[in-house]
């Protein structure tokens, strides 16, 4: 049963006289039936209100009065009847157009296969332009949309690859250097068990076997390169960069690379400095620093 | 709503006509001037609702339509496009034969929406198609291009008409069909939708949801004055113990 304030929809149109009204409260439970579910946004009424009216025979004779002559042929009217297979859920938008294309689709197939058997042409040859409905300026519009929703899905697309590639780099990074670490741990791991196993032996004749047997012995690792390299003065750990970067002094590109730099062959990696000053062939070589005879004072001197 | 008229080549668009409660003869003068068989008068109310009329002059029936969901053809989504004035192809779900006044609607936007064959302004060739379904007691209007593959489209095998898609044009609407009228535009009542709401009512009870704020909040006051007052508090026996 409807609500009481809802009982009133009657709809004063101007011309609805209910002069005819025939309640036919039996035809309402199949009306009912079709349309029960709520729609999008849109309050209904529950129950439908009884008062409704529903004329059959009104409608009908109606029919009756505006249909078509049934001889009128097919081609006037151009219209096809597809059966819905299932009902479709109203606020499903997805499935709804899915199935309102499907439909149009049949209709097409059909319509077009009555219209081929009666040998009528019906699809516009490709040489055939006329006005549209939509203008081409419209037209325009709506293809640069297209294209840019299609370069903003890949500039996207782009976007999550790399940031995928960089997750993945990150990984293989850390891996690595667990991988390093645990390589020096069982290198050192390795020199401790020789070590002990010197130590127990006693160090007597570790001279020619007790080296022979270990795994590290033929590997470079613990190799000095005894290759000396020029220019470095003994004992120097920084990879021959003191003197490089000392000779230089304050002219370089850039500075705070540069800093760093000095700083770590200054006082990084620790190491001997007391063999810093000492010459070695080529700073004695090395004529930079001598005054070549141009200063007036040198000369006085020397007279 | 004026996207119909480039639908319907074989229509005339008039002038706009003041919607008020006499509107219905002054719209049958209208159609009789114009030598027209049938109407669509859309007409919006409070700048909200529209309404579709949807009528066989001078003495046949007409249907008031509500029309909901509406999206136009000037939206950027809908990407098909078709030749103005082509004949289309109306498909109807099989629904419509069920009741007699969906049978009375269809046949009326048959002879509405039906271009009619060879119309001086219609163009030869189909390659649209009106798709209406009836879903929920709605109608539900949609326009579809037709495209079939370019190089098949000079001769028309079977496999051309298989790989046959379609692309929505639009516009797209929803009729609500509220009453049926033995007349155009007024006449006895001959269908009534038994689960219309107007639009109207539904903001009615909105606007009476929201403006019982400001009541219940009273009366929530008052039932609580009322409460306490029939049953007090008993007197606490600790209350001044400290105060000694």
């Amino acid at each position: 049963m409807g609500l009481p304030t809802k009982e009133s929809i009657l709809y004063d149109e101007e011309g609805s006289e209910d002069d005819e009204m025939v309640d036919m409260n039996v035809e309402l439970p199949e009306s009912e039936s079709e349309s029960d579910s709520d729609e999008e946004g849109d309050v209904k009424l529950l129950e439908p209100s009884k008062k409704a009216i529903y004329n059959r025979e009104g409608l009908d004779e109606k029919l009756q009065d505006i249909i078509w002559p049934e001889n009128a042929g097919w081609i006037h009217r151009l219209s096809i009847d597809i059966t819905q297979e299932q009902e479709v859920d109203v606020n499903d938008d997805l499935k709804r157009e899915a199935s309102f294309y499907t439909q149009a689709l049949e209709g097409t197939r059909q319509a077009f296969e009555k219209l081929q058997s009666m040998g009528l042409p019906f699809l516009r040859p490709p040489d055939y332009y006329a006005e549209m409905v939509k203008t081409d300026s419209h037209m325009e519009k709506v293809k640069r949309r297209l294209l840019t929703e299609q370069k903003e899905m890949e500039e996207a697309d782009e976007r999550r690859k790399a940031r995928e590639a960089k997750k993945l780099s990150k990984e293989i990074q850390a891996q690595k250097t667990k991988e390093r670490a645990k390589q020096k741990k069982d290198e050192i791991e390795s020199v401790k068990k020789w070590r002990k196993q010197r130590q127990q032996s006693g160090f007597a004749r570790d001279v020619n076997d007790g080296e022979l047997e270990l795994p590290f012995e033929d590997s470079k690792a613990f190799e000095r390169s005894s290759k000396r390299r020029p220019g470095v003065a003994p004992g120097d750990r920084s990879g021959g960069k003191a003197r490089q970067f000392s000779g230089k002094g304050k002219k370089g590109m850039d500075k705070k690379r540069k800093g760093a730099e000095f700083k770590n062959s200054k006082f990084g990696f620790g190491g001997r400095k007391g063999m810093r000053k000492q010459n070695t062939a080529d700073t004695t070589d090395d004529v930079r620093a001598f005054n070549k005879g141009g200063m007036a004072g040198n000369n006085k001197r020397k007279r | 709503m004026l996207n119909m008229v480039s639908l319907l080549p074989h229509c005339t668009k008039d002038n706009k006509v003041e919607s008020k409660s006499s509107k219905g003869t002054t719209l049958n003068e209208l159609v009789e001037l114009k030598c027209c068989s049938s109407c669509l008068f859309f007409e919006c109310r409070k700048h909200k609702d529209l309404y579709l009329w949807m009528a066989k002059c001078p003495s046949v029936p007409s249907v008031k339509f509500i029309v909901n969901a509406v999206h136009t053809m000037e939206e950027l989504k809908l990407t098909g496009n078709h030749l103005r004035g082509s004949r289309p192809l109306l498909s109807f779900s099989s629904n419509f034969d069920n009741d007699a006044h969906w049978k009375l609607v269809k046949e009326m936007i048959t002879q509405i929406f039906g271009i009619p064959k060879d119309h001086r302004k219609s163009k030869p060739y189909h390659d649209h198609v009106f798709n209406f379904s009836i879903v929920d007691g709605h109608i539900w209007f949609r326009n579809y291009q037709i495209t079939v593959p370019h190089n098949e489209s000079v001769k028309v095998a079977r496999g051309g008409l298989e790989k046959m898609t379609l692309i929505e044009v639009g516009p797209r609407f929803c009729l609500n069909p509220i009453k049926i009228f033995g007349g155009s535009f007024g006449g006895p009542t001959l269908y009534e939708n038994p689960l219309y709401v107007s639009p109207n009512q539904i903001r009615a009870l909105e606007k009476r949801q929201k403006a019982g704020k400001y009541a219940k909040k009273v009366k929530a006051k008052k039932r609580r004055k009322m409460h306490e007052l029939s049953n007090p508090l008993e007197p606490n026996e600790f209350a001044d113990m400290w105060k000694e």
